[in-house]
């Protein structure tokens, strides 16, 4: 196990390394500049704003400076913002985006296993149909549609919660909702189909014959192997509404660190891009190893030393 | 039949689940809130507005753009401040002498001019925050606004030295300027937030004194009390401030919701007091009892590539321009009660005379379908065209302006018969595009830094990084220099009219219409000035309960 953790952290060190040099070259690769604007520029005030940035510089020592930047995790100043470093808007951001995806994931977790397991358990019932109604529903309603018709509703015309801005608890509903509703209907999906795959298995039928509870039938013994799709999509779905989602927090005027993957693009902020990047790469591997781990929880059969190739 | 039902069933119950799991914690909210306005009502004025976004920096040499000038033009004052009129009045300066060739101005600086800390405002804080945004390793944006002054530019550009400035501190509260050509409109440009003084004991001693709410010094009608990055600010009234009895609000809340949508949301719960329209409901609002409109000095144009077939033919581009019914434009598509443009230069700006620029230089280019069509068979008959090349109108990504570029195409495909293709491109590679001449025929706006008719000509002359259409033309440039060094104010607008004509006559643009400025104001608020150039003002603002 140890000698396994130890390889995927090395594995994890150089495929951040790998995305964060692609992105490097990528981002200079695309046309633009971050001090493109439509007003006329004047070239010595173009030229003192460059070489404030670094960005004078021929492309391999910026290389280079990025290579350091990276290893020191300090990112500099953000050009879009230059009072603000780019460890400021992460380390601000993060939190925030950080909260909203915890409610949201547990909110997404909890229901949608409770809808796809009463759906399977009432398979062709009402239930199931009304389940999988508000699954196909959630899934292809886009978030930021049902974020704007909510805010209608609940803010403007009952007046019952604040429209947006990210202060008391009672601002969260609503995002909070607009958010989980989509993985709660995939994770509701997939629930059900593995949960109906499992339930017609020989050890189902043989925990009834043996007069088990139709409760510990459920929960000891279907559900712990239903999950398995389910986790397997935990982690990207973690990584994702962890650091933040674009459309939600710029309806609702969160402040949280979405924002930053797309402007930061728009705006050619290169210690943004880099830093979101580098960032969101991080998580996102370290989240897939979480769920390795899982895996071997949940299913003893699988060895994670076996696994890491040896 | 019966999976309708269940659908139907599903349906109420997830309206049902939702209303119900949302109601519980949404009744202590309203409790909330009811107790908080009410508190606010009883005791003070407060302003909810929205910046939109975080600042891009308080720092008045950094943040050169609305959603800084907002916030920095409300907490400092320069030397002068655009009034009510939007002319520039006495501010931090009480008064000032110009010497007789122009170039001198001497500032005499108010007593009772104070800083938020009580330090008292000096000409020494003017030399310091003029030279450190003139600054090379300042990098301010800003930074060619202050060429006016002498020796700036050469500072600027690494050329030339800081003790060459045309700045000094004569005494205390007299500061002295001097110029590097007559400026007319020196005292407007001095109201841009770029020429506010900074304290210099306090920005010495803290160099990042402008981040956060606890450091920053004002010396304007209101002061920072808090400032959540990303989130809001908290404004009140600054004591300290010279004109302070004339402030009435106590408190202004800026919020930072990026999304029109959000906004007029927010706008209607009350969680705002002023709010835009969202595109899709001008419609719908603009009518509105609560719609206040103000003009702004800038526009919508096209601009044809003159080195690209077929506009190096003046006709052919004459013929494009007039094809186009820039009042159709205005009240059946962008629908935002703008004004149709028939010249480059906005309405607003006075010649000595006391008339208004764009009425005196009158309409210099029109729809007129007939004259676009005749105009269009002699430019070919001029290149010899037997049929038109290709014509690709370039924009960049943005639904506004798909919708506009699909009008054109469709008003020269009716008035012209020509079949106009479109394009669109991200829009920081357009810029770039665009300045490398790789449009043929493209989209563009221009909004005025300073107000003064000459910022928005001098964008044509040759190489300008404004130009962007290849035309250049001797007797322009020759108009617009000759204009920069004009003294006399009535014969500097003169040339400044033989110019547009000039302009317009060649055709290397053409313009489609001016901006504006559409907000919906909450009944209870007055008073809030925007101005055509740049910022907006509370000075004046006033909430009633």
């Amino acid at each position: 196990m140890a000698k396994y953790i130890i390889k995927r952290f090395f594995m994890m060190v150089i495929t951040v390394l790998v995305i964060a040099t692609l992105t490097f070259f990528l981002m200079h690769a695309i046309p633009g500049s971050p001090f493109n604007e439509e007003r006329g520029t004047n070239e010595a005030v173009q030229a003192n704003l460059e070489a404030f940035y670094g960005l004078d510089e021929p492309l391999y020592v910026q290389y280079g400076m990025y290579l350091k930047r990276i290893a020191t995790f300090d990112f500099g100043p953000s050009i879009k913002n230059p009072t603000q470093s780019v460890n400021d808007l992460l380390s601000r951001g993060f939190p925030i985006s950080f909260e909203l995806g915890m409610i949201t994931i547990i909110v997404a977790l909890v229901s949608g296993i409770i809808l796809g397991v009463v759906a399977a358990l009432r398979h062709n019932g009402i239930i199931d149909y009304v389940a999988m109604t508000v699954a196909v529903l959630g899934i292809s309603i886009p978030n930021f549609v049902l974020a704007t018709l909510i805010i209608q509703k609940f803010a403007v015309d009952w007046q019952l919660l604040p429209a947006a801005t990210w202060s008391s608890p009672a601002h969260m509903v609503l995002p909070t909702l607009a958010l989980a509703t989509g993985p709660m209907a995939i994770i509701a999906r997939l629930t059900r189909s593995s949960m109906l795959e499992v339930l017609t298995q020989d050890y189902i039928k043989m925990a009834k014959a043996k007069g088990l509870s139709p409760l510990k039938i459920v929960f000891k013994h279907a559900l712990r192997n239903a999950l398995m799709p389910v986790v397997t999509i935990l982690g990207t779905l973690l990584a994702g509404i962890l650091t933040g989602t674009f459309v939600i927090e710029k309806i609702f005027a969160i402040p949280g660190m979405g924002k930053y993957f797309v402007e930061s693009i728009n705006n050619r902020d290169y210690p943004v891009i880099m830093g979101t990047t580098v960032f969101y790469s991080t998580i996102l591997v370290f989240m897939l190893f979480l769920v390795d781990i899982a895996y071997s929880l949940l299913d003893p059969r699988i060895k994670l030393a076996a696994k890491g190739g040896e | 039949m019966k999976k309708w039902g269940i659908f139907l069933f599903s349906i109420v119950m997830v309206l049902v689940l939702a209303a119900c799991t949302a109601n519980e914690e949404a009744g202590e909210e309203q409790e909330n809130k009811d107790d908080s306005t009410q508190e606010e009502a009883s005791a003070e004025k407060v302003l909810h507005m929205n910046n939109g976004t975080e600042p891009t920096s308080l720092d008045p040499s950094i943040g050169f753009n609305a959603a800084s000038w907002n916030l920095l033009n409300n907490v400092m004052e320069g030397l002068t401040r655009l009034g009510e009129d939007d002319q520039p009045q006495p501010a931090i300066a009480e008064d000032w002498e110009v010497s007789e060739d122009g170039l001198e101005y001497t500032f005499n600086i108010r007593e009772d001019a104070n800083w938020s800390n009580g330090d008292p405002v000096t000409a020494g804080d003017f030399v310091y925050a003029w030279t450190y945004m003139l600054d090379p390793a300042t990098a301010s944006p800003a930074a060619f606004l202050g060429y006016f002054i002498e020796g700036a530019e050469e500072f600027n550009s690494g050329t030339g030295d800081a003790s060459s400035l045309g700045l000094e501190a004569v005494d205390e509260k007299t500061f002295k300027v001097t110029l590097a050509g007559p400026t007319g409109f020196f005292l407007n440009v001095i109201t841009n937030p770029s020429f506010f003084p900074i304290n210099e004991a306090v920005a010495t001693e803290n160099p990042n004194w402008f981040a956060e709410a606890d450091s920053f010094v004002s010396n304007g009608p209101f002061m920072i009390e808090s400032w959540d990055h990303d989130s809001e600010i908290v404004m009140t009234k600054n004591e300290e401030y010279w004109d302070a009895e004339t402030v009435q609000l106590d408190k202004v809340h800026w919020a930072m919701v990026n999304d029109v949508n959000t906004e007029y949301q927010m706008y209607q719960s009350g969680d705002l007091d002023v709010s835009e329209i969202p595109a899709d409901l001008a419609d719908q609002l603009i009518d509105g009892e609560d719609v206040h409109i103000w003009d702004q000095a800038g526009l919508y144009f096209f601009r044809f590539n003159v080195n690209m077939e077929p506009f190096q033919n003046q006709k052919i581009r004459q013929a494009f321009a007039k094809a186009v019914n820039q009042q159709e434009i205005v009240e059946f598509v962008t629908k935002n009660r703008e004004e149709p443009a028939y010249g480059f230069v906005a309405p607003g700006f006075e010649d000595p005379n006391g008339n208004d620029f764009r009425e005196t230089n009158g309409n210099l280019v029109e729809f007129n379908a007939d004259e676009a069509k005749a105009l269009l068979e002699e430019g070919m008959a001029e290149e010899g065209y037997s049929d038109l090349p290709t014509v690709t109108l370039s924009y960049s990504t943005s639904d506004s302006h798909r919708i506009i570029a699909e009008t054109l195409q469709q008003m020269y495909s009716q008035n012209l018969g020509i079949d106009v293709e479109l394009s669109n491109v991200e829009s920081n590679v357009f810029l770039d595009e665009q300045r490398a001449l790789k449009f043929q025929f493209s989209r563009s706006s221009f909004l005025h830094d300073y107000a003064d008719p000459i910022n928005a000509l001098e964008s044509f002359i040759t190489d300008s990084s404004m130009n962007r259409t290849g035309w250049s033309n001797e007797q322009y440039d020759q108009l617009i220099a000759d204009a920069k060094n004009e003294a006399d104010e009535a014969a500097r607008f003169e040339l400044m009219y033989t110019a547009e004509r000039l302009l317009l006559e060649e055709m290397p643009i053409f313009p489609l219409h001016f901006y504006n400025q559409v907000y919906l104001h909450n009944e209870s608020v007055t008073g809030i000035v925007r101005h055509p150039v740049g910022y907006m003002d509370l000075k004046w603002a006033d909430k009633t309960n």
